[in-house]
């Protein structure tokens, strides 16, 4: 007796009692459902946000006035932190010795741009920034050129547009050397930016960009004017010192006292991956949770179909005992039957959870990954949810008295 | 003499039914040898399907001596009695008792399977095994595609595959037609003369008069034990 036999064996009761089966496997595949479906969407986001984060530049780290990620309660702490200002950014820029890569920028959205009779719709997304944005955002120019040092400190008119601006505003026109108008200023356009699609169902290519400091003057938003700051260090051994440096600068720049924490916050990809992940956590555990709801009721189910099934098959139990089946046997057949019901409506839930995952995933625009972790944990699961609900019914099974089983009728 | 397959001495077998003792089997003394082919008879409520399970070693006697081929039947557990009647006993049974669902074939190959022999052991046994009680051509129909007297065939091959010392028979033809019962009878016959030991379990006087040696039991207890000098050849 191996266990193959047993679930041949198994396989042959299933077949025997389609229905019921089908059945019970579907309230299991519901659970695993849950938890594979919600395990696919979050591992597709942490690896879609982790794969951005470093396309961005692997040893880059970013300095803003509160943490990107903040859960409900830190906010009242991050609100009365002073903005980093234009200034400030600018000092720190001056300061750093290791590297001279300090990108900063400033994003406003909703945003109506005009050019003559054409405007666009009041969703534009509007982004200050200075000379090393492009390259810290990854960000390629298609035709004209970006800002040089000099079109930011003198503060000039010119803007970077994106493709979906370009499309509506000079449709059939070459937009470089035109003017664009944004609230009551004048820009003219030097720059177009390659088209970069859309993620998360929104595009990317909906933006103007204009030197950092007219957008301070013209468009911040009073709660929004934190500067934000991302620094590129030459190396990935320069990462920790250029962090050092930049926490000593800002820390003089903004008269931060010894004995007090830092008025801003540093985050690099790592750090910003793993809060990112505690952030998701949450919809993992809402699987789980659902889940483990679903495949407990899915438990009863098993050990309702398996007592139904030990009732059904009294006889056969007590001809093999006859014939010489040892009791253990009996109970691991009849276990090893269970785990076989839960293993295939686990399968069906596994392959239902990933297409449903990848669904999601896809309609958001990020790519889908297999949550190797939640496919082991089903399978865990399943196997668990056989010994638990399946162990009673089998434990009748094998402590049946082969001569009352083998006169039952 | 040579030494008895089954030697009992004075077991009872006694119930215990909420508080009342009934008692199955009183005194019964019985000695059992090597290619015997024996009947026992009684009426109902004679104790006859007690002192049965007991030679099959599904039950254990309450009190008394029971050695099976010299071992202590009485002193072994659930797994020693599994592993008995998996080697030294073929049932066969009133109601045949087939898988529904399995082969003849897959039928037959049951105790092996109990016995941790290989598949393909199992199988060639098996295949000998149906060939020698005449369904050699039926080994893959299902148990619902045989006749009566097909089924039970396929029972006593089952019985016969693992080679056992003792063959019993509860009633193995209460559910045949006289004709097919015959048939059955022919075949314990056959396995009797190639040298298995058979017992045969019945209430029925023209069945249990095909048996070399007949013993009653009445009341829990030996009523006769005499010897056919005239058995039926069927």
């Amino acid at each position: 007796m191996n266990i193959a036999e047993s679930i041949l064996l198994a396989l042959d009761a299933v077949r025997a009692h389609k229905l019921r089966s089908i059945l019970t496997l579907l309230s299991i595949a519901i659970g695993i459902f849950a938890i594979i479906g919600s395990g696919t969407a979050v591992t597709s986001l942490n690896n879609t946000i982790s794969g951005q984060l470093n396309e961005l530049g692997e040893n880059n780290f970013y300095i803003t006035k509160a943490p990107m990620i903040q859960t409900h309660d830190s906010w009242r702490k991050y609100r009365k932190r002073k903005p980093i200002t234009y200034y400030q950014a600018k000092e720190l820029q001056k300061k750093m010795t290791i590297t001279d890569v300090v990108s900063m920028y400033n994003v406003t959205g909703g945003f109506t741009m005009k050019s003559g009779n054409y405007s666009t719709d009041p969703d534009v997304t509007l982004i200050g920034a200075n000379e090393h944005y492009l390259v810290t955002a990854n960000t390629n120019i298609e035709e004209g050129n970006p800002f040089t040092t000099e079109d930011v400190t003198m503060n000039r008119f010119i803007a970077i547009i994106g493709n979906d601006v370009a499309v509506k505003l000079f449709p059939g026109t070459n937009p470089i050397g035109q003017s664009i108008r944004i609230k009551n200023q004048q820009f003219t356009v030097t720059g177009l930016i390659k088209p970069k699609g859309s993620m998360m169902g929104q595009s990317q290519d909906n933006i103007v960009i204009i030197p950092i400091g007219s957008f301070m003057r013209y468009y911040a938003d009073e709660w929004e004017q934190s500067v934000n700051i991302i620094v590129r260090p030459p190396a990935k051994d320069a990462l920790s010192p250029s962090m050092d440096e930049a926490i000593g600068i800002l820390r003089g720049i903004r008269n931060v006292k010894p004995w007090e924490e830092n008025s801003f916050e540093l985050q690099t990809n790592e750090s910003l991956t793993q809060q990112f992940s505690a952030f998701t956590k949450y919809l993992d555990l809402f699987g789980l949770i659902s889940g483990g709801i679903a495949l407990l009721a899915a438990g009863v189910g098993i050990m309702n179909i398996m007592l139904v099934s030990v009732k059904e098959r009294t006889r056969e139990i007590g001809l093999r005992k006859a014939v010489g089946a040892k009791s253990n046997w009996i109970l691991l057949q009849f276990v090893i039957e269970a785990i076989t019901l839960c293993q295939l409506g686990g399968i069906i839930g596994i392959v239902l959870g990933f297409v449903g995952g990848w669904a999601l995933s896809n309609s958001i625009g990020i790519t889908a990954s297999v949550p190797l972790l939640w496919v082991g944990v089903s399978v865990g699961s399943c196997t668990l949810l056989g010994i638990i609900f399946g162990g009673y019914p089998a434990w009748k099974a094998a402590n049946l008295d082969p001569i009352d089983a083998l006169r039952y009728e | 003499m040579n030494t008895p397959i089954i030697n009992i001495e004075h077991i009872a077998r006694v119930y215990d039914m909420g508080g009342e003792k009934v008692h199955a089997l009183r005194d019964v003394s019985l000695n059992i040898y090597p290619n015997e082919y024996i009947a026992i008879m009684g009426p109902s409520g004679s104790g006859k399907s007690t002192l049965m399970n007991i030679l099959g070693c599904l039950d254990t006697p309450s009190s008394g001596i029971y050695n099976f081929k010299g071992l202590d039947v009485k002193q072994m557990d659930d797994n020693d009695l599994a592993e008995i009647r998996n080697r030294e006993i073929g049932f066969v049974f009133q109601t045949f008792n087939l898988l529904p669902r399995a082969t003849a074939l897959k039928n037959v190959e049951l105790p092996l399977v109990y016995s941790g022999i290989s598949r393909s052991t199992r199988r060639e046994m098996a295949i000998t095994t149906l060939t020698e009680v005449g369904l050699g051509d039926r080994m893959l129909h299902k148990p619902n595609e045989l006749s009566g007297g097909q089924r039970q065939r396929v029972a006593v091959a089952r019985a016969l595959v693992t080679k056992p010392s003792i063959i019993l028979a509860d009633e193995p033809t209460g559910n045949l037609d006289t004709k097919t019962g015959i048939e059955i009878m022919h075949l314990f016959q056959e396995l009797w003369k190639r040298g298995n030991t058979i017992i045969l379990v019945t209430h029925e006087e023209d069945i249990a008069r095909h048996a070399h040696r007949i013993v009653r039991i009445r009341d829990g207890e030996v009523e006769s034990d005499t010897t056919n000098s005239n058995p039926v050849y069927a």
